[in-house]
């Protein structure tokens, strides 16, 4: 398992890079593909996931559309122009900082 | 069919969610479609609806929803985030004066006073009040304002007894005292219960025990007083002391003198005269002070020692405020602290010499002045003027050892 400390920096960036891969995704989908992805070491809880979630909403990164499964609703969202944009940079950011922290933390030849 | 079982019992779903503290629309939808999902899915495995369900509200918990509806929402408050880097920004940014008010002051440059007062008013004033109100906004749930409301008193008590210590102004003591009374009573106990209760379930926040920290270095700053002694007992021993320096430091005078000797223009000679003869002056005036108040309560010629047991408040008040020997005393100091200002130009010199005689002034009319000597015991004011003395002493060789080119 993955800590949650470790993952809170990141989440917004998982999420604008699953559904840039993905195109639209309902939240418990989303859940379950970071699951099936990160071979069960990640697990979103909702609590983590929809407030990420809105937050991207109301800056405009990404968008929702409603559909009807059975009789309750289903939130599909996906990307707008702004968010995929911003998922790119989010990613180089993101690569960079790996790279950057693999650096400073590789194991000194001895 | 499996999908009807779960819509038959949709509306039961959604009541028990908004039972449970899921009131905003938005987010209920959210919820309720990822609910079912999880039924769903236990379902899939064979089992039924009624233990499936339960099941998935189990795992969800109590507190769960509100605290992802709290959350949600102060994600989408601009007003909120906006407040909240406002504070981080603006408490480091003030926790940077401070530290640069303090390096000023450790190297006695000028403005030191300054800075720490604009740093240590700031954090009292703005930024521990943004940061304990958005901290408490951030909570869900089992919101608790005595929490916030001790905390902040606590630090901000002993942020200002600190300040007001080391700027002279009255009331440090006071401060002090009763921040160190919340911290014991109400803080630290109030800490203890909340660690315990959040044991396991959360990290125990990090500034509380950041501040926790400062606090008892505060304390610890304050506290190097022998408790086992009487008050009146420390104030003998501080003036023997300060009277041994005083001895010290007229001798370490005298020596940068003889090892002078002509080296220096006559117009510097001249004034190294005047200085020492304006502080041998300044020193005459308090001996007077200090044996006319031993007089007063004791036989004539009586060593401090022998009178230090008698709490007199009023010998104090008649020499130093009645008779008038405080205020030209004051007066003279004033001028000597000037003529100082005047004859040395390098500013850190000039710091030290203002640190050294900075009971003159201001400081002479809060602590000496009438209305304060009345209320405080013989030895206090014995003290006190031996305090002076030492300033006067100190200043008077960094002065000269400046005009000697040391």
């Amino acid at each position: 398992m993955i800590s949650n400390d470790l993952l809170k920096g990141t989440l917004r960036t998982i999420v604008l890079k699953l559904l840039a891969d993905n195109g639209r995704m309902y939240g418990y989908e989303i859940t379950k593909k970071v699951e099936e992805l990160s071979t069960g070491k990640i697990r979103l809880t909702f609590g983590a996931l929809y407030p990420v979630l809105h937050k991207l909403e109301a800056d405009g990164h990404i968008t929702t559309e409603t559909e009807y499964i059975g009789r309750r609703v289903r939130k599909y969202y996906s990307l707008t122009e702004v968010g995929r944009s911003g998922a790119q940079q989010k990613l180089d950011e993101f690569f960079d900082f790996v790279n950057t922290l693999t650096y400073v933390l590789k194991p000194s030849p001895a | 069919m499996i999908g009807a079982t779960i819509d038959d019992n949709l509306e039961r779903i959604r009541s028990d969610l908004a039972g449970r503290g899921l009131t905003c629309q938005r987010l209920l939808d959210d919820v309720l479609d990822h609910v079912c999902c999880m039924v769903e899915e236990k379902m899939h495995a064979g089992e039924d609806f009624e233990s499936s369900y339960g099941a998935v509200l189990d795992s969800i918990g109590e507190n769960r929803l509100p605290e992802l509806q709290h959350q949600t929402l102060l994600n989408l408050d601009k007003k909120f985030q906006r407040m909240k880097n406002f504070t981080y920004i603006f408490g480091l940014s003030s926790a940077l004066v401070t530290l640069l008010g303090a390096f000023f002051k450790r190297m006695h440059w000028p403005g030191a006073g300054i800075l720490l007062t604009v740093g240590i008013v700031l954090i009292v004033l703005v930024f521990l009040p943004l940061y304990f109100v958005t901290n408490y906004r951030e909570q869900a749930e089992k919101k608790n304002p005595v929490y916030p409301v001790v905390g902040y008193l606590t630090l901000a008590l002993l942020l200002a007894g600190a300040l007001f210590k080391i700027m002279h102004w009255p009331g440090a003591g006071s401060m002090v005292l009763l921040g160190t009374g919340f911290l014991i009573v109400g803080f630290v106990p109030l800490y203890v219960v909340n660690a315990f209760r959040r044991a396991g379930k959360q990290k125990v926040a990090l500034p509380y025990v950041v501040m926790l920290l400062v606090g008892i270095a505060i304390i610890t700053l304050f506290a190097n007083v022998n408790m086992s002694k009487t008050s009146l007992e420390l104030y003998r021993e501080e003036a023997v002391q300060n009277e041994a320096s005083v001895q010290q430091v007229r001798e370490r005078t005298a020596a940068l003198l003889e090892l002078a000797g002509d080296s220096v223009t006559a117009d510097r000679q001249g004034s190294i005269a005047r200085i020492h003869e304006q502080a041998r002056s300044l020193q005459v005036r308090i001996e007077a002070m200090q044996d006319e108040m031993i007089s007063l309560v004791g036989e004539p010629g009586a060593f401090i020692g022998d009178v230090q047991a008698i709490d007199n408040r009023r010998a104090g008040d008649q020499v130093i405020s009645k008779d008038g020997a405080g205020r030209e005393f004051d007066l003279e100091a004033n001028i000597f602290r000037e003529m100082l200002e005047e004859m040395i130009d390098d500013p850190v010199v000039r710091g030290q010499i203002g640190d050294h005689l900075e009971f003159t002034g201001k400081i002479w009319k809060i602590e000496y002045g009438a209305g304060h000597v009345l209320n405080e015991p013989l030895v206090k004011n014995y003290y006190k003027l031996s305090d002076a003395a030492k300033g006067i002493a100190l200043a008077e060789y960094v002065a000269i050892r400046n005009l000697l080119g040391n």
